[in-house]
Order: structure tokens, then sequence, then C-alpha cells
């Protein structure tokens, strides 16, 4: 027991209160005690206070779902979906309900971090918000000279709005968004061909849907939007689904025919249909003729080589099956493809995706009720003053680096293209993005970030320590998702366009800022005019100048509407199928350009086997990285549900290739992909092999999300020695969170399989080919 | 006795709510602050107090970094984390002992900024230190009332609250650190708190 004299107490008291009596920043708390004596203020006691709510829309994915923010006593309890959305129609997918948890992260950043000691020593220096805009906003003035140095990434460049705006207004082109790692082929192919980027599938009211490597049910730009629509079609419609795929998914399980097709042969299957189609005669003639720059007999005659037997020979899928399901899908109207970036980010990336939109074409599915759409979405208002666009001349991709025909930037290849220092970068801003874990190749990801002559400056801006921001020289705690304004647009899978509002559900966690508020503070700092683009008096200011040319909004009540509905949608609106019928297609023909002339690739849709898998030995198999419905790339790591759910990818094999490699289930295995021209050395990563049919013999696949190693808590074990795991688990006073990790001896957190993949953009299209990867399969 | 618990919270409130500065360190390494400290069995390292609190300010700013923000296996200093609801499957920002800890806050008068989180480490202890400084202006100006309501507030605060999580967090920062200077204080902090709620320790003499 231990004593302590009165007197002594207080001496310690008084010499305490005269330490902290010079720290004149001390006291965040008001003094308001004074008023006590009265009883304070009155508090409702009773267990049913009302819960109050709030609508928002989830960031959770690319989807953009409606949800509801309910809040108990000024804290979220739960997050719900919103029935009045388009989008999901109230139903919210285990994400969307695990924002929560972001939220509430104990490891948030709530403090501005200083870089200590050498750059990823993860040393940092608590700064103040002040400080931290001086800094940044000094660093920024000093080079504003080079305005083409700055380099922003971010996820999506018309989202982050903001961040477009003050790349601009500085005077910079390079505002990248991430669509290279993610859907760029798709958004090229669909917008070379039909003149708009992207699909809706009308799923809700197709009688045949015929899916190429895609998941909808699990994964998808839509998803929920895009699940919910396809299961209700095919209960009212009785609609047919025929799933063509590498590995048993979701989806497939729910199909009435499902096929594996050997790795990389999509487009095959989906040519020969075509093929059969044309022979037949099954084609819509009228339409082909009327809406498309290609003769029937022009595309008879150069689809005559993809044979159903040539097929059945390459692809795995036998003759008979693709001639009746090729005769069934033309002759069932209306029907539709469901492809996403998969297809798209293997072998000749865009043309895939071209031929399996051909199915729709020549079948006369396009744009109508049931059939491939035209995505619908309204457009948002740059507020005025509007920055001007910066010299493309000063762009950090240059013509060499974008292929001709993309809008995309190959993210993929931005941070190569500083290696190669063709240009120089003074300042990079990473925001919502985290390519040290996202993209392909990230160790070389982390070198570029790592050297200081190559980026002098690295500021992230991000809620959470991301592999990223552990390399950043600054770190700015932006708001959550769930605490902050923007106002989201999506292509609608109602084929009503909406507008869906963000808004905080509660007040910013103290210490968060949001970004808007972030660029607006240092627009000032920086000056030279800058400032004057983000003059704005409040978000609400900038948020109603975004939506100010949406029709019939305004008179609904604009943005006062949203910020009690969450979602605005015009009543009176219907699908308008059949758009093109008024003016033609947004190409320059006016029609669907199946043939595209001047591509490094053939002018219609073809098929080019991919070579590294033509001479595969015993052993080696295809590398596939699949999406699940629980982790998204650099969104979710920190969500503890989803962690519990989703936290370890073994290796899916198939049971055949495992015995004749001598694989057990639960066996550690190695994959291995030798070195491309220009790297050191191969790349390989180490799990554990899960036994299965459901996987093409001469693939293996591994689940994405997973493996972070710097991220939350849940990461630090993975961190092994180095942060004394032991010690968290063993002793029960360490970090409760720690506690909670029972799946540390089951497996682990999984391995971030992106990062054997090499740096490959598409010739066409710009965005990264995941799928062409070989590895070696050995066991450990 | 109200102004001595003022002071004393005062300081560990401000030493675990934001990095160090020179002008406080040099405070604590003031002589009758380590003769008092000692009382409480809080000794600070040799090299601690020979050090130059510029430096050590700076050092001391990474290791503050390290335990709570980032940069290591940091500490979540908020009471939610160590006590969880009985709907919590989870340790939780915002959770339901964040609740109560705002709505004692409300009661009492303190006001929080927007989104300030109640039952962060600095923040609990602070409202110590501002309820024990009103109790001593009550005494000086005769209120012995109010100064016993004011009293009897903190020890309530201290029981419900921070006896139930403080010692234990104090304890997984003297392990997680290797800075003698927070070590100390934690081990200050955690002696405050049980000798305060009169747990094992007592104030006998007078």
């Amino acid at each position: 027991m231990r004593m302590i004299k009165r007197r002594d107490f207080l001496k310690l008291g008084a010499a305490s209160a005269a330490v902290i009596m010079i720290e004149t920043q001390f006291g965040p708390l008001a003094k308001a005690a004074e008023s006590l004596i009265e009883g304070g203020r009155s508090v409702n006691r009773t267990s049913g206070l009302p819960r109050s709510f709030l609508p928002s829309t989830c960031m959770q994915c690319p989807a953009g779902c409606g949800n509801i923010g309910y809040i108990e006593e000024s804290r979220l309890v739960k997050i719900g979906g919103n029935t009045m959305h388009l989008s999901n129609k109230g139903t919210l997918c285990a994400r969307g309900q695990a924002g929560i948890n972001a939220i509430y992260d104990p490891d948030r950043l709530l403090t501005p971090l200083k870089r200590k000691g050498q750059r990823g020593s993860n040393n940092w220096e608590p700064i103040s918000w002040e400080q931290a805009y001086d800094e940044v906003g000094t660093a920024m003035a000093a080079v504003k000279s080079r305005p083409g140095d700055f380099v922003y990434l971010t996820e999506d460049v018309d989202e982050e709005s903001v961040g477009r705006r003050f790349t601009y207004a500085y005077g910079s082109p390079n505002t990248i968004g991430s669509s290279g790692i993610y859907d760029a082929n798709k958004q090229v192919a669909t917008k070379l061909t039909w003149g708009t980027a992207g699909d809706v599938p009308d799923v809700l009211h197709s009688k045949y849907i015929l899916v190429f490597g895609a998941n909808p049910l699990e994964s998808n730009p839509q998803f929920v939007g895009m699940a919910r629509r396809m299961i209700d079609g095919m209960q009212q419609n009785q609609a047919k689904l025929v799933v063509f795929d590498v590995r048993l998914t979701n989806t497939s399980t729910r199909a009435n025919e499902a096929y594996y097709v050997n790795p990389g042969t999509y487009a095959l299957v989906a040519l020969a249909m075509a093929n059969v189609i044309m022979q037949e005669g099954l084609h819509a003639r009228g339409f082909i003729e009327q809406w498309t720059n290609v003769s029937p007999a022009q595309l008879a005659q150069s689809l005559a080589q993809y044979t159903p037997e040539r097929a059945e020979a390459e692809t795995g899928v036998s003759a008979l099956v693709i001639r009746r399901i090729a005769t069934e899908f033309a002759s069932t109207s209306p029907a539709t493809t469901i492809t996403d970036s998969v297809l798209s980010s293997l072998g000749s990336g865009v043309q895939n995706e071209r031929a399996a939109m051909l199915l729709n074409i020549i079948t006369g599915n396009i744009d109508n009720k049931g059939g491939l759409c035209l995505p619908k979405q309204y457009a948002l208002a740059e507020p005025a003053p509007v920055p001007a666009v910066p010299d493309p001349n000063l762009s950090l991709l240059t013509s060499q680096d974008v292929p001709q025909a993309s809008t995309h930037q190959p993210t993929e290849k931005a941070l190569q293209t500083i290696k190669e220092r063709r240009q120089k970068v003074s300042v990079l801003f990473t925001h919502g993005v985290n390519p040290a874990y996202s993209n392909p190749d990230t160790a070389s990801v982390e070198d570029v970030l790592l050297d200081e002559t190559l980026i002098p400056y690295h500021v992230a801006v991000t809620p959470f320590m991301t592999e990223t921001a552990a390399l950043a020289d600054i770190i700015l705690p932006e708001t959550t998702y769930l605490e902050d304004w923007n106002i989201e647009v999506r292509p609608s899978p109602e084929l009503v366009p909406y507008v869906s509002l963000r808004q905080p559900v509660v007040p910013p966690l103290e210490g968060s800022v949001s970004f808007f508020d972030i660029t607006r503070q240092l627009a000032a700092r920086i000056g030279g005019g800058m400032e004057q683009y983000f003059a704005f008096k409040t978000v609400n200011e900038y948020l109603k100048a975004r939506i100010a040319d949406i029709p019939g909004l305004a008179k609904a009540g604009g943005l006062d509407y949203l910020l009690q509905h969450g979602v605005w949608y015009d009543p009176k609106t219907r699908p308008n199928y059949g758009s093109f019928g008024a003016g033609g297609f947004q190409t320059p023909s006016g029609k669907i350009e199946v043939s595209l002339p001047g591509l490094p690739v053939p002018e219609l849709p073809s098929y080019e086997p991919v070579a590294a898998f033509r001479d595969m030995k015993e052993g080696e198999a295809v590398l596939t990285i699949f999406d699940t419905a629980l982790q998204t790339d650099a969104k979710t790591g920190n969500c503890m549900w989803l962690d519990e759910i989703l936290h370890d990818n073994p290796v899916w094999i198939n049971k055949a290739t495992a015995a004749k490699l001598g694989i057990k289930a639960g066996d550690t295995i190695k994959l291995t992909r030798s070195a491309k021209s220009g790297e050191a050395k191969e790349r390989s990563v180490t799990s554990t092999a899960f036994l299965t049919e459901g996987i093409h013999p001469q693939v293996i696949a591994m689940a994405n999300g997973t493996g972070h190693t710097v991220d939350a808590k849940f990461a630090h074990v993975a961190e092994g020695e180095k942060m004394k795991v032991d010690e968290i688990t063993t002793n029960f006073l360490k970090d409760p969170n720690v506690e909670l990790i029972w799946w540390k001896e089951k497996g682990g957190i999984g391995i971030n399989a992106k990062q054997i993949v090499p740096v490959a953009p598409d010739p066409v299209g710009g965005g990264q080919i995941w799928g062409d990867v070989v590895v070696t399969v050995a066991k450990v | 006795m109200a102004k001595a618990r003022a002071g004393l919270y005062g300081l560990v409130s401000r030493v675990f709510s934001d990095k160090p500065t020179a002008v406080l360190l040099k405070g604590l390494k003031d002589n009758e602050m380590i003769e008092s400290l000692a009382t409480m069995d809080v000794v600070f390292d040799e090299d601690f107090i020979a050090g130059d609190e510029e430096a050590q300010a700076e050092e001391l700013a990474v290791a503050y970094a390290r335990l709570f923000l980032a940069g290591g296996p940091h500490i979540a200093p908020y009471e939610s984390v160590y006590i969880r609801g009985w709907s919590e499957d989870k340790p939780q920002l915002w959770g339901e002992t964040t609740v109560a800890v705002a709505k004692f806050y409300e009661k009492v008068g303190l006001e929080l900024k927007s989104g300030q989180v109640p039952d962060h480490l600095g923040l609990e202890l602070e409202a110590m230190a501002v309820l024990a400084e009103c109790e001593a202006a009550r005494h000086a100006s005769g209120d012995a009332a109010g100064a016993g309501l004011l009293e009897k507030l903190q020890s309530r605060f201290c029981q419900e609250h921070l006896i139930q999580w403080v010692p234990k967090i104090c304890e997984e920062i003297e392990q997680q650190t290797e800075s003698s200077f927070y070590r100390s204080m934690a081990a200050l902090t955690a002696g405050l708190v049980q000798v305060h709620c009169g747990g094992e320790d007592i104030i006998i003499e007078t």
C-alpha cells in the first residue's frame, strides 16, 4: 500500500498547476461548470430516446448507394439503406453497413502528422492544422512557377471534382484517377463503340442473360442495384442465366448453365456465337444496316474464322453448347450480356469487350427494354469561376503513355513514368487512393514513393494510415465519407437519372477536416489568384452550384430537398429506351462503330490468344485475382466486421492440379512470376492451398482486398515480431481490438496478390491487364 | 486540496492531450516538481533531467505519435475502446461509454466542441481538472454546499469512468513506450486516479 501525505499531494498539485499555467493553449473544454448549482441542463434519462436519422450516400464501393445514418445521442449507431434511392432501393450490403467501423475506427488519424527521420521510417510528429496548411501551402507556393510538376492522384477524377478544381486552379493538368487499374478498358471500348462510356444491362426486363467473366451477384460497379434487379428479373421473366467463367462464382451457382472456359478465351466464345448467329440468319439485319458502320455481309465474313469447332478446341466449351446458346440468345428477346472489368483486363482488353458487345449489337439488343442500355446519368456543373484547363503540354503522361483512343490516364503507369524521370514532380498529392497497395507491382510503387529525388514532397490525404500514406512526408487526416459533403451521380440501374447527396450523418470527429476545407485553406495560402476559385462561403454554396443545371431539381426544392431525402429523381421520367433514335449515337458517324480503323488492333472485333498461355508447362497456372462483396481495394481495410468475414485469401487450386503437384489442402504454396525485362528478379507470394473443384485446372485464384501491411490493427498482426504481437495478444491489458483477432491462428490476414502482377497497360484502353499472369505453383 | 487536484489533473490532461512543448518539459524539471513527483513514486531518468528540452520536445513528439497516433502498435486513448457497451461486439470510438461521458459533461455544464470525442484520455482528465478548479473557487467564496456537490461529481466521474480504464491504459503505456517521460506520466496518472478514487492507495496523513 502506498501512502501519500496530504501536504505532499498539495505541493505536487500546486507545482503541476504552475507548469500548466504557462501553457497557453491548454483548455479545450469550456469552463462552464459554474452553472451547475442550478442542476445543469436537463437530460432525458429514459432509454427511449428518439433516434434521428439522416440520408446520405455510401462510398464503400463505386456503386454510390443511398444510405441512412441512424443517430442516437449524437452517436451513429447503425447504417441502413435508403428505400427512396434508385440504385439500391433500401438494400445496403455488408460493406455499407460496416461503414460504422470506418468512422469509429480506434486507429483513425485525427491529427496532422509530419514525417520525422527517413521517409518510410514510420516516425511521425503530430502538428497542428495551421502548421500543416502553412507547410503544404508554402511548399506549393514555392514551386508554382512550374505548375505541371504538381501531381494529384485520386480515385475518380469526376467524383473528386474538388481535387480536380484544386489541381487546375494551381495550373496543373495532372489530376490522375484510378480507372486505369479498374475499368478503363471497358470504358474506352464502350465509348469508342457507341459514343458513351459504360453500359447498363437492363436485367430487370431481360429474358436471357449471358455473362462473360463477370460476377454481378457479388461484385459489380452497381453492385446492389444490379444484383437486385437481376434476381427480380430472373423471377419475373423466368430469364435464363448462362455464365462463362474460369471459376465457380456466386453468380454461376445461381445460373441455369455455367461453363468453365480456358483462361483468356472469353472473346473467342463470344465471337463464335456471333458467327453462329450471322450464319444462321438470326441477326437483326435491319438494325445492323441502319445503326452500325458495317454491313451484315462484312461482319459475317470477318466472323467466319471463329467456327464453333475452333472455339471448342481453344476454349474448352463444346461446339454444340456454343451453337445452342447462340441460337437461344438470338431468338430470345430481349437479351443482354453482362461483362465487367475482368473481361477487358486480360488478353487484348478492349478487343474482348468489343467481342461481347457485338452479340448485343447483331441481335439489336441495344438501348432497348431488357437489352444492353446506354448509361443515363446527370452531368454536374462546375461552379464559377471555372479554372481554365491547364496546358496539356504539362501533362505527366504524354502521348507515349496514353493510347490515342483512350480517354483514361493509365494510373498504373503514372508512377512508373515518374521513375523514368521524363517529368519532374515537385509535389505529389495522394487522396483516397492507395497505390502502394492497389497498383500492380507494388514494390516498384514503393521504390518511387520512397525516392525523395523523384518525389520531393508527398502529401497524403486520408482518414487512416495506409501503405501509401506511410510513405508520405505529411499526412492530412480528412473526414471519412460519412462526415463529408458531395454530390454523387452514377449511371442509374433503373435508367432514370438521379442525384444523390452525401452529407455528414454526424459532425466530423475533431481533428479531421473535409477535403473541401483543406483545399480552401491551401488555396488561400498558395495565393497567386488561386484562392478566387475557392471563395465559397460554405460548402452548400458550392454544392448548390454543382446541381444548378439539373432540370426540375430546383423546382422540387434543390439542395434542401436533397438534405431531407438524400436523393432526387424526376418522378415523371421513364427510362428513355432507344434514345439514340433521335440524334444517333455520340460517335463520329452517329452509328455504332463496330469497325474501328486506326487502332493498334484489328478494325473489327477479333480474338487474339494470350501468348503467355500458349506454352504453359506443368506446374504453371494463370493467376486470377477476384473481387468479393466484402472488401474493396483501398477503402475497407479498417472495417472490423468485414475483416472478420474476409481476412484471408488462400489460393484456389483445382483438386486434380493439386494432386499432380503433390499439394494437399492447407499446404503452404508459393506462386512465382518470372522476371520481365527490366526487372532484377522474379516476384512471388506465399499462401495456403484451398483445394476445390470449382476452378479451371489451369487457373489459380485469390481474393482481392486482404493482406494489408500498414493499415489498422488488423494489419499489425502481419508485422510479426516487429509489432510485438505475442505480447499484445497474451496480455489482456493490451489493445482490446487485437485480442479479438481470432483468425490470427487460422491463416492470418492474407496476402496482396497484386504485388506480383507486372505493370501492363492495354495498348488501346490504357487500363491495366491484370489477367495475363502465369505463375509457377510449388509446395513450400 | 481541490486546488491541488485541479493542478495535477490539469498537468496529466495536458500531457495526454498533445505532444509536449519545451516549456512544459522545463517546468516539469523544476526542482520542486521533481521532489513532489518523488512523493508519488514518480521518478524521471537522469538523462531526461539533464537533456535539452527543445530536442526532447521533438523526440517526445514522435514518441507521442507512436503511442497514440501512428507509427507503431499505437494505443487508442479512448474509454470506449477499453470499456464496451452491452450492444458492442468490438471496441470502437463513440461507443455507449462515450455517450455516458458526454451525458455527464452535459449534466455538469461542460461544453464540447463540435466533433470532439468526449472520452479521450486527455479530455476526461481535463474534465476532472475543471471540476476541481470550480470546487476550489466555491471553497474560496465560502459556498460549502456548492463545493461539496462538485466534489461528489468528481468522485462519481472517477468511480464510473476513470478508475474503470485509466489504470489499464496507463499500464499499457508504460509497457509500450521506451520514453521515460511517458512512463513516468502514466505512472503518475494511474497513481492519481487510484488515490482519488480511494482504491488501494489512500491518503493517510493530514
